[in-house]
């Protein structure tokens, strides 16, 4: 009983117990801040990463892809262990391509770019299409609208108005036949194309001084542009190439993606290669994937015994990076957990020199009857309330501050003049966090342990004080 | 006064102290008896090892040889725990710096032997009985109107009533008190050992009180010296130990 009280009062009345809390807070804070922004910007990157993945994917080695992709969809979908966990299934091409447009300025520019042949609307159901489209989100479709249909077409009507031969000088007398009526150029007007969105725009800072620093996106392709694509064709390796005009952007805020994928109608791009009915890949969308998975690629793999074909569920695909993330966070926690170390060396010191100062009391003490384990109780619960009380505020600190962790940056950018979070560089407008209750709860639970193993020395010294020495103390 | 059988009794007592290779022979075959309701004053020169001799009695502290005994059982050899207990139970101490626990106010002091005895769940139970007690004690030695001051807000003879009080919470059946009026002006010194007189004559309180104050001494039963480590038991102790003093 002696025990609670005296741990409540010394706590109430000693200064340097505040210092042993601080540290604590502090310690803990940290470690939940840059926990949750780490779990933010990790969080976000899978997602990210995940974006476009289709739960799980067969795909063929190289760029002729395999045939008779409706034929193994039925297949799947007739079996008896696939069929009823699969919610979806779409068939793409995906080949490597060169994309020519001009700037507005006239001048034409090629690069390199990810070409994705897939029908618009099946290719939606598997997840992570349509929600990253630009313009028609619930709508995904690669026909022009009707508004950009006219004015393409007033377009090019006028620039064959300026191709159109010069009516020759008549030289010859008016008997002669006449001359044939302009040939009627039928104008057709090109596929849709999606264009990645970082493809068609650059991102710019407003401007210097706006509030928010925001960046805008500045667009030099737009709807109803045309560009022009080279591919090579399916079997014989020959360069083909296309124009098609855009329609949308894909925008998944996952660079990578966005500064690549270009996205075609699938018969088209089929057309365009002579592959006939030939995929390079299926996207299949699960039920439920967490719990299935791996059975469905096992069963995937045994469905097409002989084909060169790979299964992979996305995070395989994404392996190695999804890993080096885990490792990453992993690394980080250990160093930071340092940090509650160095707290934790806080509190031996300063229990240290709480003993000494109460050297007299943990004599009287034991005049009066209290056991050594008593008194090594009483300091011990004064390290576990300590680590109490200061991972408390530290979780709340913690909390506050990574919810605020935006404003916190903008109050501290215009403190310092510098971009803390330099937002061209991570192409996020906000920090990104996430705080979750298992991390909350190891922390607290890994810095109130810290607190009571290293309240145990001072501890056990104070204990192990003999009474007469400790009475006779000054 | 004098029966058989002493309520404490010391038998050859030897402490020595050692620092290195320094050694201070303090006690050296000291033998005390102290019987039931007795109240015994141990006069002896400053150093003279008489808060050594309390903490051997009160076991705080083990004798090198020799033996002490209460009502007959040896008590210096008991494990670790027992000696807890005894320290609890049966022996109260008081000093002459008070010793109040700084961060807790009078009742709470007065209180702590009967918190270390309990555990916070008989201590719950039996709160009100335990705390009447204490409030009785504190009336008793005249604190009632200083129960939630702390230590520091007290003069040093309320803090001394107030350590006497937590000795006595537990019923102890014998009082060591080391000077407890060496800190005292001489009226607040008569007022304690008044109180110390009438606590031994209601309540049949056996104390043991040591001091080097021959003007204290006068009240008490029995006066013993101690010298080079024994008792003199010499009948005119205190004349002896005043021409000691004189010739110093
Ligand atoms: N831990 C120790 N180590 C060495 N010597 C000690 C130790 N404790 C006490 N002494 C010595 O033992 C002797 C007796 O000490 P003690 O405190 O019992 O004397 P005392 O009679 O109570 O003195 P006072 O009247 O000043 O309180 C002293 O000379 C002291 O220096
Ligand atoms: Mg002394």
């Amino acid at each position: 009983m002696y025990k609670l009280l005296l741990c409540w009062r010394y706590l109430k009345t000693r200064y340097l117990a505040m210092a042993c809390i601080v540290s604590v807070m502090l310690g803990v804070a940290t470690l939940i801040v840059v926990n949750s922004v780490m779990s933010g910007f990790s969080t976000k990157l899978r997602e990210r990463l995940r974006a476009m993945q289709s739960d799980v994917s067969i795909e063929s080695f190289g760029m002729e892809g395999f045939a008779d992709p409706h034929g193994k969809m039925e297949k799947i979908r007739q079996d008896p262990f696939l069929g009823p966990r699969v919610e979806a299934m779409t068939a793409t091409m995906e080949v490597f391509a060169m994309l020519q447009y001009s700037w507005p300025n006239g001048e034409r520019v090629s690069r390199p770019v990810k070409l994705v042949g897939v029908n618009a609307d099946e290719r939606a159901e598997t997840g992570g299409f349509s929600e990253f489209l630009v313009l028609h989100k619930d709508n995904p479709s690669f026909a022009l609208p009707e508004n950009l249909r006219k004015r393409f077409l007033a377009d090019e009507e006028r620039f064959l108005k300026q191709l159109a031969p010069v009516e020759p000088p008549k030289l010859l007398p008016p008997d002669e036949l006449p001359s044939p009526a302009p040939p009627q150029v039928e104008i057709k007007i090109p596929e849709g194309i999606i264009l990645g969105n970082l493809i068609a725009s650059i991102r710019r800072k407003t401007s210097e001084d706006h509030p928010d620093k925001k960046r805008e996106e500045v667009y030099f392709l737009n709807p109803g542009d045309t560009v022009v694509l080279f591919t090579v064709s399916g079997a014989k390796m020959k360069p083909v190439d296309a124009r098609f005009v855009v329609v949308d952007y894909f925008k998944s805020e996952m660079s990578e993606y966005d500064s690549n994928f270009v996205f075609v109608p699938l018969p088209y791009l089929q057309h365009l290669r002579t592959m006939g009915d030939r995929v390079t890949s299926i996207h299949v969308k699960l039920k439920d994937y967490r719990t299935d998975a791996r059975q469905v690629v096992d069963a995937l793999e045994h469905l097409f015994p002989g084909e060169m074909l790979r299964v992979q569920t996305w995070e395989q695909k994404q392996g190695p990076l999804l890993a080096a993330i885990d490792i990453e966070k992993g690394i980080l926690n250990v160093l930071l957990f340092l940090i509650i170390a160095v707290a934790g060396f806080g509190i031996l010191a300063i229990f240290s020199m709480i003993v000494a100062e109460k050297t007299r009391d943990i004599g009287v003490l034991k005049a009066l009857g209290a056991s050594n384990g008593g008194v090594m109780k009483i300091f011990l619960g004064y390290g576990l309330l300590l680590g109490i009380v200061g991972a408390s505020f530290g979780t709340i600190l913690g909390v506050l501050i990574s919810d605020n962790i935006n404003a916190v940056e903008k109050f501290l950018s215009n403190i310092t003049g510098g971009d803390i979070f330099n937002r061209d560089l991570y192409y996020f407008d906000k920090i990104p966090t996430n705080l979750e209750i298992s991390m909350l709860v190891s922390v607290n639970l890994g810095a109130i342990g810290i607190a009571v193993v290293f309240s145990i020395l001072p501890a056990l010294r104070a204990a192990l004080l003999h009474p007469v020495r400790a009475l006779r103390y000054e | 006064m004098m029966e058989a059988n002493p309520l404490v009794c010391a038998v050859n007592l030897h402490k020595t102290y050692r620092r290195n290779a320094d050694r201070v022979e303090v006690l050296r075959g000291l033998d005390l008896e102290v019987h039931e309701g007795e109240f015994i004053s141990v006069l002896g020169a400053s150093g003279s090892g008489k808060s050594t001799l309390l903490h051997l009695l009160g076991t705080l502290d083990r004798p090198d040889e020799g033996a002490i005994q209460f009502k007959g059982r040896r008590i210096d050899n008991l494990p670790s725990q027992e000696r807890d207990r005894l320290r609890n139970q049966t022996f109260g101490f008081i000093f002459q710096f008070y010793h109040l626990l700084p961060e807790l106010n009078t009742v709470e002091n007065t209180l702590l032997p009967q918190m270390i005895a309990h555990g916070a769940w008989s201590w719950w139970w039996n709160r009100g009985e335990i705390r009447k007690r204490a409030l009785e004690l504190l009336d008793r030695v005249g604190l009632s109107h200083r129960l939630k001051h702390r230590p520091r807000e007290l003069s040093g003879g309320e803090m001394q009533r107030a350590a006497i009080a937590r000795a006595l919470v537990n019923r102890p059946r014998v009082l060591l008190a080391d000077e407890p009026t060496g800190n005292l002006d001489s009226a607040n010194g008569q007022h304690i050992i008044r109180l110390l007189r009438e606590l031994n004559r209601q309540e049949g309180l056996t104390i043991v009180m040591v001091t080097h104050n021959l003007d204290l001494v006068a009240d008490t039963d029995r006066v013993v010296r101690l010298v080079e480590g024994r008792i003199e038991a010499d009948p005119n102790a205190a004349a002896a130990f005043d021409t000691a003093m004189a010739s110093k």
